[in-house]
């Protein structure tokens, strides 16, 4: 064999090796990649992937403000409810203030009978009290402790003691009253014909004080109706 | 001789292809284009052993120089945005199946010489034996 021959041929091989060398690894490649995996995806491939995924985003990001929207709408609710039941709160605050289910306190005055040797309080003093003392505005009344309500009662017990709203009070009879202290007071120490003259006149022992923090404390009964019925 | 050192090469080629390491999918393609161009040129040097015309040299630097070039161009394509790698696959595999188309032909004619060959020797002794 000539030397010239030797070479074509070693060349030959090595050419084919590599040859089929590039092809297998190719063969191999191809076979062992999965083409959906990302690292594998080509340029453009990946590029319409991005842009779905923009496109996605964008969707979700609109769907994101849309329930925002929402959610401020029912915060919005939320609060025009809760300053819809605040103002019922208070409202229901003054009720009971008015109705004396809840303690109260304010400025006003202070006046107290007691029973002397020669002369006892009756009732009937009370109730001409409470009765001038609403005559002049007074807000808030109590009696040794018991509120005034609408339905309170002032009743004598076989003569020998007070009672009322069914509670047993005793001398000194302590009347609180909330109101205007001013009107309160003149109503009630007018000359000659007014409450305390007249029941000084009498005899007893009556006495009045203004002061500006009262302190009234609720009316401790059931408010309860059974027969009354709202008109419709 | 040279068919023995294909096939070694083919089969030492096939046995380091399967245990060598998986390369970048991405650059799969640029091979791909690589491997056309080398079989283009081992067909063209089969037509050129056939024409008896075959050189080495331009051989080998076809099979290197086309497959360099291919994956040059098709590297310049995806920087230019343009699908050059089409344009390479066009030409090479045409020319492949040029190549198949001369190399069927020389042995077709090949093998109808022989036919025909054959029959005038069977007719020159039948003509013997009508003789004889």
């Amino acid at each position: 064999m000539k030397k010239g021959q030797v070479t074509i041929t070693i060349t030959i091989g090595i050419v084919f090796f590599i040859l089929t060398a590039v092809i297998f690894i190719q063969f191999k490649t191809i076979n062992q990649t999965d083409i959906t995996s990302l690292e594998n995806m080509r340029e453009d491939e990946l590029r319409t992937e991005i842009s779905n995924f923009k496109q996605k985003v964008e969707e979700v990001s609109k769907e994101i403000s849309d329930t925002d929207d929402k959610i401020e709408e029912y915060q919005e609710a939320i609060n025009s409810n809760r300053e819809a039941s605040n103002i019922l709160a208070k409202e229901l605050e003054q009720q009971n203030n008015i109705l004396g289910k809840n303690d109260v306190k304010g400025s006003g005055v202070i006046i107290t009978l007691t029973d002397t040797q020669a002369q006892k309080i009756t009732p009937e003093d009370l109730r001409e009290l409470l009765n001038e003392l609403k005559t002049d505005g007074a807000e808030a009344i109590s009696i040794n402790g018991q509120r005034i309500v609408y339905d309170s009662y002032i009743v004598d017990i076989g003569g020998t003691f007070i009672s009322v709203n069914g509670e047993r009070i005793v001398s000194p009879y302590e009347v609180k009253a909330i109101g205007n202290p001013t009107y309160l007071e003149s109503g009630l120490s007018k000359k000659q014909y007014g409450y305390i003259d007249t029941k000084l006149e009498e005899g007893k022992d009556v006495s009045l004080k203004r002061e500006n923090n009262i302190l009234i404390n609720k009316y401790n009964g059931d408010l309860n109706m059974e027969y009354v019925k709202e008109v419709e | 001789m040279i068919i023995i050192a294909i096939v070694i090469g083919c089969v030492l080629g096939a046995l380091i292809g399967i245990n060598v390491p998986n390369i970048s999918y991405t650059y799969s393609g640029y091979l791909a284009i690589a491997i056309v161009a080398a079989l283009d040129s081992v067909f063209g040097g089969i037509t050129s052993v056939l024409k008896g015309n075959f050189d080495l040299k331009i051989f080998i630097s076809g099979f290197f120089g086309n497959a360099i070039l291919s994956i040059l161009l098709t590297w310049l394509g995806v920087k230019l945005n343009v699908d050059i790698y089409l344009a390479a696959i066009v030409v090479f595999v045409g020319r492949m199946f040029t190549n198949l188309a001369i190399i069927r032909r020389y042995y077709i004619d090949k093998w109808s010489k022989k036919v025909i060959k054959e029959d005038t020797k069977n007719e020159n002794k039948k003509k013997t034996m009508g003789e004889g």
